[in-house]
């Protein structure tokens, strides 16, 4: 084993893996803990397939951000490493999301959780943005809650820099009802004011507690936009005529919305408002809606430790059920009390040997000089 | 990812010291009959990354990316006991999906066959497996330890002269600002300002192309590297130039970059505008003797590229024998360079199977990861 394999097993070593909890799209997803405190973590392994095209690219848009970022409100990447022919990737374990927390109809929320979770969810997003990092993808399942009651801001497998002005970028990002019309009429160029447009979304689901512009197709959701919030003059987006996917929707009037939000205050209303501008530019940046009234007035947010939490999240400690142990990782047999002990060597499944019948392996960051 | 140098895993993590990297190269120098070789391979790398980032068209801050991810991952590898080419392609690959630029994998392949084996650079056996890359891909991206945001001196340049917007220079002048980020300063005081002519700016930042084909990037901080570059465009006007080559020391040869610029607009640094540099250079609150320590690196790296040429194999200049060079100042050519690596690569293997020790070497365990070699 030479220093670059010493270094990488012993990273491997801190962390057990136990069972499957999750699949995305590229990685499998398990809980485990780390071997010295026994602190929960996840281990996001990256599926590599047979080497066939390479990584995915949200994969490598995930581990790019996740290792530059640390902020208390976005998930911690906590270690690296590669087992085999993966990438592993140690986060921190986070109990459930706030999808899961909206949908649970046994939660009364009080406008200070609201207030809560809101300030947590734009202080990760001013994190990102102090940074030029658009995420792309916000939206309540994405938002995860830490046992602490903590948010935050996961999957940055959309996430990308704010380019330059001038530089174009797809218009094919967010989900669907989280997606701010400038995207929906195909705009090429576009800024931080995207997330904002999600994050006013989710600010009205947390009040409805259903998704407040549910479109059933892009053109739908438009229309569905323009229902609710009526279709936008010249005047309050200027030039949106232009825009490349423009259509004519059809006029809808504006509704106030205080008609839906009927419980609201008036400094809830005034931050959900600007957060949902249809002018881009107009729209509030996370570091304003910080210092907005909202977050200054009565009632105060609530302490996260004090949030509205899922059953799922309070019998946390108990053990899931177990969906699928991973055979084929070498993980679980490091775990044991015999290896931990220091100076000791790897124990011998740790080793990554390339022998003979490992056909997969055919070439390596190595020469092979065995084979010569 | 524009912000905060000092918090990045480029900072933390990507900065190494001289110590490190002679370590990194301390076996590879076993097999060569002169330390500048090892150099001129640096020289050569970084000239095939270029190029087969230009076939791919990858804007020149992917291929800076790609070779600091080939520098990194060589401070964890050895040249003898790699393929440097398919990692080369490799890098090209991750550094346009990290700098999302993405480019099909077949392309990566198909490219790299077609520009290494052309008879110049003398590489045979480039896979034509897109599995090998991909696999590659995921060694580098592990050794990497996933790091792919890399910082570049272009920023800094750009900033430090008053031209944060994209279009300061036409792009003709090597896309001069294109895709690099605009944003706030991450050291300094953010006060100095630098008027800089559009000559002067090019020369700087063609100075910070030209040293990614030395370790500087894997030394020294990203702003350091672009003030040593304006500190070189503005010291070495045609008076200091000549007084320097009358001393015989080193300067830069003429453009070597493909994109050469026109004429002697670029050297025109008036003396006053050096007086304004005093101050200015003062008021960056930076590590003057780093900042020159760098700028001598750079003219060494110069030194030594005029000993390397890219004229084409049929002049016979080390077009086969790698063996007979003693390591003098002789000129050396991509395909010397090329049959160096390979006898290094035997050297080595022969090094491996009958260790001059005596002791049993652990084949197996050191080379536990295999490789076809294409
Ligand atoms: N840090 C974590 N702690 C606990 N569970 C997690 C964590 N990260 C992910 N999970 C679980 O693993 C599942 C898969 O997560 P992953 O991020 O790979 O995909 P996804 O976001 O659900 O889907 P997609 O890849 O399509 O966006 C999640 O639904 C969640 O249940
Ligand atoms: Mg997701």
């Amino acid at each position: 084993m030479d220093a670059v394999e010493r270094a990488n097993a012993d990273r491997q070593k801190k962390w057990v893996k136990d069972q499957k909890v999750g699949e995305g799209t590229y990685a499998v997803v398990y809980r485990g803990r780390e071997l010295a405190t026994g602190r929960k973590i996840a281990i996001k392994k990256i599926k590599v397939g047979q080497f066939k095209d390479g990584l995915d690219m949200s994969a490598v848009r995930e581990v790019k951000y996740l290792r530059e970022l640390h902020h208390p409100n976005v998930i911690e990447l906590l270690d690296v490493f590669s087992s085999k022919t993966n990438l592993n990737l140690v986060l921190e374990f986070l109990d459930t999301d706030l999808e899961m927390i909206i949908k649970d109809r046994s939660l009364v929320f009080l406008p200070a959780d609201i207030k809560s979770w809101m300030a947590m969810m734009f202080r990760g997003l001013e994190f990102c943005h102090r940074n030029f990092i658009l995420h792309r993808d916000l939206k309540p399942n994405n938002l995860l809650i830490a046992s602490d009651g903590q948010l935050k801001i996961a999957d940055f497998g959309l996430a990308r820099d704010a380019a330059d002005p001038g530089y174009k970028m797809t218009c094919q990002v967010i989900t669907r009802w989280y997606r701010p019309p400038e995207l929906l009429f195909g705009c090429r160029y576009y800024s931080t004011a995207v997330d904002i447009w999600s994050v006013g979304c989710i600010f009205a689901e947390l009040m409805l507690r259903t998704p407040y512009l549910p479109g059933e197709s892009d053109m739908d959701q438009l229309k569905t936009i323009f229902r609710a919030l009526g279709t936008p003059t010249e005047e309050e987006w200027p030039g949106h005529t232009k825009l490349p996917d423009y259509v004519s929707i059809g006029q809808f009037p504006r509704t106030p919305l205080r008609d839906l939000f009927t419980a609201a205050t008036a400094d809830t209303l005034n931050l959900l408002s600007k957060c949902i501008v249809y002018e881009p530019r107009k729209r509030i940046s996370a570091k304003d809606a910080l210092n907005h009234p909202y977050f200054f007035a009565l009632p105060y947010p609530t302490h996260p430790s004090k949030l509205p939490k899922t059953i799922a999240q309070t019998t946390a400690a108990a053990s899931r059920p177990l969906d699928e142990v991973d055979g084929n990782v070498d993980l679980n047999s490091g775990a044991g009390p015999g290896a931990t002990a220091a100076g000791t060597a790897p124990p011998k499944k740790l080793k990554r040997k390339l022998s003979g019948h490992d056909t997969s392996r055919n070439i390596a960051r190595k020469l092979d000089f065995t084979a010569a | 990812m524009a912000t905060d140098f000092w918090a990045s895993s480029h900072n933390k993590r990507w900065i190494v010291d001289r110590a490190t990297l002679k370590q990194a190269r301390a076996e590879d120098l076993q097999y060569v009959h002169s330390p500048d070789h090892i150099d001129l391979l640096n020289i050569y790398f970084a000239n095939l990354i270029g190029m087969l980032g230009k076939k791919l068209s990858l804007r020149q801050r992917v291929i800076a990316t790609a070779t600091v991810f080939f520098r990194r991952f060589y401070v964890k590898n050895l040249y003898c006991e790699t393929d440097p080419f398919i990692v080369i392609a490799a890098c090209c690959y991750v550094a346009a999906k990290a700098e999302e630029s993405p480019v099909h994998i077949k392309n990566v392949v198909s490219e790299s066959r077609l520009m290494f084996s052309q008879e110049g650079y003398g590489v045979k056996n480039f896979p034509s497996d897109n599995s090998k890359l991909a696999e590659m891909e995921f060694y580098l991206v592990s050794d990497l330890e996933c790091d792919l945001v890399v910082f570049h001196p272009y920023r800094t340049l750009l900033t430090l002269c008053g031209r944060e917007s994209a279009c300061a220079l036409d792009t003709e002048a090597g896309e001069v600002g294109v895709g690099i980020d605009s944003g706030p300063r991450y050291w300094g005081t953010g006060e100095g300002r630098l008027e800089l002519e559009e000559g002067p700016l090019q020369t700087a930042w063609f100075i910070i192309n030209d040293t990614y084909r030395s370790e500087i990037c894997l030394l020294y901080p990203p702003h350091m590297i672009a003030i040593a570059a304006i500190y070189l465009t503005l010291v070495l006007n045609d008076k200091t130039r000549e007084a320097i080559q009358a001393q015989g020391a080193p300067v830069p040869p003429p453009r070597r970059s493909s994109r050469t610029t026109s004429g002697s607009a670029h050297r025109k640094s008036a003396p006053a505008q050096q007086q304004d540099f005093v101050g200015f250079m003062a008021g960056l609150r930076v590590s003057l003797p780093t900042v020159a320590m760098i700028a001598q690196e750079i003219l060494s790296l110069y030194t030594l590229w005029g000993r390397y040429s890219d004229t084409p194999p049929e002049s016979g200049l080390g077009g086969n024998g790698a063996g007979e060079h003693s390591g003098g100042d002789d000129v050396v050519t991509p395909a010397f360079l090329t049959q160096l690596l390979l006898r290094m690569r035997e050297a080595r293997l022969a090094d491996l199977a009958h260790p001059a020790s005596g002791q049993p070497v652990a084949v197996n365990k050191r080379l536990e990861r295999t490789q076809a070699a294409g």
